[in-house]
């Protein structure tokens, strides 16, 4: 062995090298407040390994860079764990710089002969920022896309040359592949590069003066092998451990594939970057504009720091008291603002809910990608524009909202709200006009039309048509109008509930209940066969028990049981409403179109005609699979029910809204 | 090999004679040596910096369209596109209406065929003209979302507020929101009392107070 080493040695000179590494004086003895530069040089270590082997597994470009880091973090082995590594240490790499900057000038180690070893390490330090900021851009994700838009369009506002610098880093006029192929340049090759440049002189001229020690008496002087390695170790082993645990049981987010045209509501930067968010949004700053904000207040505070050496040269213990008591300030402003952010955005509902959305979207990409179908070549973006359980409650939100409810909210889980009533009162919950379609076509829905009709449609008794129309009846007029407390049906259901109620008709209302349901054709609900055929029974034949015997829904709507028409001709229809497949998709598809048809309400029906100039036919086919639940089922948990809250919210005010919630 | 081995003698332990040349030649020498040293360098990463300004340097050309015959074009000669949506679509009451505008989009190597490529706001007040904005906040390029309640225009990120003719609200955004071109026509042709709507789908640059198209 000692033979081989002298082979090595005299071909080499390993020893001296070894011994120039490993044998630096470490005055005072071994501490724990120098471990900082090595966790930094040990995150990055981390970073090179990790980001080597993400590197073997990602593709960039716009149609591959979601679908290979999905492909890494839910079907590699250990892929969540390397993305989930490589994506902590990237933050806590940000964390640990920060500390290391503020040691540094706490204990005066910027100060001469050690000038240029701290521009060394504010280099460093941008190479770092830069390396954060272009790979929160590769997962090619809705959060990155839009977030990195805020920073090429912050570049755009550079004096001079600042649409040069966007176009450039963007690799043209607008995002696409090249701005993926031109990051990732950056992100995997440039950057690390010039860190490992500037970390090798960094450490070069750190052992040209050795450490910056205080107190050399306090201890005997010792060697760096192996006391103060053994504390290095110790704090990156506890580095590693943190970042380990978070990858492990907290998996980084992976959110939707981004689409320009698909509006992101939560974007935000990474939390280390809401300081400078936080910033832009004051006021004071905003008035300014944005290349005050963004680049002439950071580049003032970057050019305080790097003056900071000449600063305790000029003004001796003065200016190391100022650059320390401007540190101070500097890193308290941060966190200050840090908070702010936070406790701002966790307290505005807007965000929350958009983030909400955020999260159901990103979730349901990657339900549908690892479904059997796998990733169009297209790309995950085609997969979520063409699912309606995506875009459904968008649409719902978009074209149903201002009336219908679903399950007490506007379809995106936020509830709806109108203006107050005068320009200072603060907005106030709005009541639905028409019914809540949470339910629509379920069991529970077709019972309450069998059992409860006039309360199941007394939203509708929250609108204007309404209420003209009951004034005008008041005052005499004829008017012919839709009135949930007062049609056929209403004063066939409450002149028949005891009936309905009866024991011996129990069954017969579950079955009427399973085969209305059954009829639906809504995807994910199993019925009961027998049910279906004694209830088709019933609704045609009318075999009820007792005195609703011989009563049966065909006597009216006499196309139930029947196919829903591919052309729909209203010249044989009765006056009474089709329930020919009532709340199936064709159905649906044929009421949102004409709504206003002989067939469904005719003229009196309120509700807006969606034309295919309104509603193109794609929108109307996303909505009406969503609303019949038929697309690929869904494990990711969907907004919450808001009824409740909603019912909360209108009770004080007007006794309309109150008597016109539906009975839980 | 032993370590009572002779020490193998290495070159930058050892002071070589260095022949004595003539203190001019000396300067030629180094001369030539130091230019065709920054030469090497010089040439590859000249080309390799010229190689990465492509995006401002190179010419693009024209795409294609895939119009079939007898069919009329989705986008015209002046880069208007027809909207999904007509006339009737947009609210009378002067609510905005949100449409995702498709083209074709060309992404480097690749033609993507009718994809959004963008969101506009339109709106109308009563039978007066329809204005289209294009949704994205001309501060740092989120996008603006109509707020009912307030009745105007908002931006998630930076909180910029559009009063529904467009108009800033407050001092963060450094213009307008982005007006588009609108032309309202009959299969194709222009007619003020047309029913499709024409847009000329254009993004501008953020962060700027002039509107400057990209």
């Amino acid at each position: 062995m000692i033979a081989l080493i002298n082979w090595l040695e005299t071909r080499t000179g390993v020893k001296a090298l070894m011994h120039e590494a490993f044998n630096e004086r470490v005055p005072g003895g071994a501490r724990w407040r120098y471990v900082w530069g090595s966790t930094l040089v040990f995150t990055f270590v981390l970073q090179m390994i990790t980001g080597f082997m993400l590197w073997s597994a990602y593709s960039p470009s716009t149609r591959t860079a979601w679908e290979s880091v999905y492909h890494i973090q839910h079907e590699m082995f250990l892929g969540n764990i390397i993305r989930g590594l490589h994506h902590y240490a990237a933050q806590g790499m940000v964390v640990l710089m920060a500390i290391h900057l503020i040691q540094v000038i706490i204990d005066g180690a910027y100060k001469a002969p050690r000038e240029v070893n701290f521009w060394l390490g504010i280099v460093l330090m941008m190479i770092v920022l830069g390396l954060s900021l272009t790979g929160y851009l590769l997962p090619w994700d809705q959060k990155g896309y839009y977030a990195t838009q805020v920073t090429t369009n912050i570049m755009s506002a550079t004096p001079v040359v600042g649409r040069e610098v966007q176009v450039l880093a963007q690799g043209g006029s607008d995002y696409g592949h090249l701005t993926l192929t031109r990051f990732f340049a950056m992100h995997a090759g440039i950057l690390p590069t010039l860190l490992v440049g500037f970390l090798v002189l960094h450490i070069y001229v750190f052992r040209r003066h050795g450490l910056t020690v205080h107190d050399p008496k306090r201890a005997p002087d010792t060697t760096f092998w192996p006391d103060q390695v053994l504390k290095d170790s110790v704090a990156c082993l506890a580095v590693l451990a943190v970042v380990l645990l978070l990858a492990m049981f907290r998996a980084p987010e992976l959110s939707a594939p981004a689409d320009p045209a698909v509006k992101f509501d939560a974007a935000r930067p990474e939390w280390y970057f809401l300081f400078l968010f936080r910033f832009l949004k004051f006021h004071a700053v905003e008035s300014l504009g944005v290349t005050f904000g963004a680049i002439i207040v950071p580049g003032i505070i970057m050019g305080i720091i790097a003056a900071m050496p000449i600063t305790a040269k000029v003004l001796g213990n003065l200016g190391h008291t100022l650059n320390r008591a401007f540190t101070w300030a500097l890193a308290l402003g941060v966190v200050v603002l840090t908070l702010m952010a936070f406790y701002e955005d966790a307290n505005n509902v807007e965000h929350q809910a958009a983030l909400t959305e955020a999260h159901r979207d990103g979730q349901r990409a990657i339900e549908l990608s690892i479904g059997p179908d796998k990733i169009p070549v297209e790309g995950a973006v085609t997969l979520l524009r063409e699912d309606p359980f995506t875009h459904g409650p968008r649409l719902f939100a978009q074209h149903c909202s201002s009336c219908h409810r679903f399950n007490g909210h506007d379809g995106r889980g936020s509830l709806v709200t109108e203006a107050g009533k005068t320009d200072e009162a603060p907005s106030v919950i709005a009541a639905p006009t028409a019914a809540d379609l949470g339910g629509f076509g379920n069991r529970q829905w077709m019972t309450a039309i069998v059992m409860d009709y006039s309360n199941h449609f007394a939203w509708m008794k929250n609108s204007t048509w309404f209420r003209d129309a009951q004034a005008k009846h008041a005052a005499g007029g004829t008017v012919d109008y839709i009135n949930p407390d007062s049609s056929e049906m209403a004063d066939w259901t409450s002149g028949n509930l005891d009936d309905l109620k009866s024991a011996e008709n129990a069954d017969n209302v579950r079955a009427l209940v399973e085969f209305l349901a059954a009829e639906t054709g809504h995807a994910g609900t199993t019925y009961d066969a027998a049910l279906v055929e004694k209830g088709r029974d019933l609704a045609i034949k009318g075999s009820w028990a007792g005195a609703l015997n011989g009563t049966s829904c065909a006597s009216c709507h006499d196309t139930i049981g029947q196919d829903f028409p591919t052309q729909p001709d209203d010249s044989t229809a009765s006056s009474y409403p089709t329930l020919a497949k009532y709340a199936s998709l064709a159905w649906l598809k044929d009421f949102i179109r004409h709504p206003d048809a002989a067939r469904h309400y005719g003229a009196k029906n309120q509700m807006v005609v969606y034309s295919s100039q309104k509603l193109s036919d794609e929108n109307l086919d996303l909505l009406v699979r969503w609303l019949t639940h038929n697309y690929t089922p869904s494990t990711v948990p969907d907004y919450a029910n808001q009824l409740d809250v909603l019912n909360a919210a209108l009770a004080p005010s007007s006794s309309v809204a109150v008597e016109a919630a539906p009975k839980k | 090999m032993t370590s009572t081995s002779p020490e193998i003698p290495t070159a930058g332990s050892v002071d070589l004679p260095i022949s004595v040349e003539t203190p001019r030649r000396s300067l030629l020498v180094q001369l030539i040596t130091g230019m065709l040293s920054f030469l090497i360098i010089a040439v590859p990463s000249t080309l390799s910096g010229l190689f990465f300004l492509d995006p401002i340097l190179r010419k693009r050309k024209a795409a294609s369209d895939d119009t079939a015959d007898g069919e009329v074009p989705r986008k015209d000669e002046a880069g208007f596109i027809r909207l999904d949506v007509t006339k009737e679509a947009v609210p009378q009451d002067g609510t905005p209406l949100s449409v995702t505008v498709n083209d074709d989009l060309v992404d480097a190597w690749n033609m993507f065929r009718d994809v959004p490529v963008g969101s506009i706001w339109l709106r109308k007040v009563g039978d007066g003209p329809i204005l289209a904005f294009n949704s994205i906040c001309p501060h740092l390029g989120c996008s603006v979302d109509y707020i009912r309640e307030e009745n105007e225009f908002y931006c998630p990120c930076h909180a910029s507020a559009f009063a529904l003719d467009g108009k800033k609200m407050n001092d963060i955004p450094p213009r307008d929101l982005d007006v588009l071109e609108v032309s309202m026509r009959t299969h194709g042709q222009q007619d003020a009392n047309g029913h499709e709507i024409w847009v000329k789908f254009q993004n501008f640059q953020r962060a700027t107070s002039d509107k400057i198209v990209i």
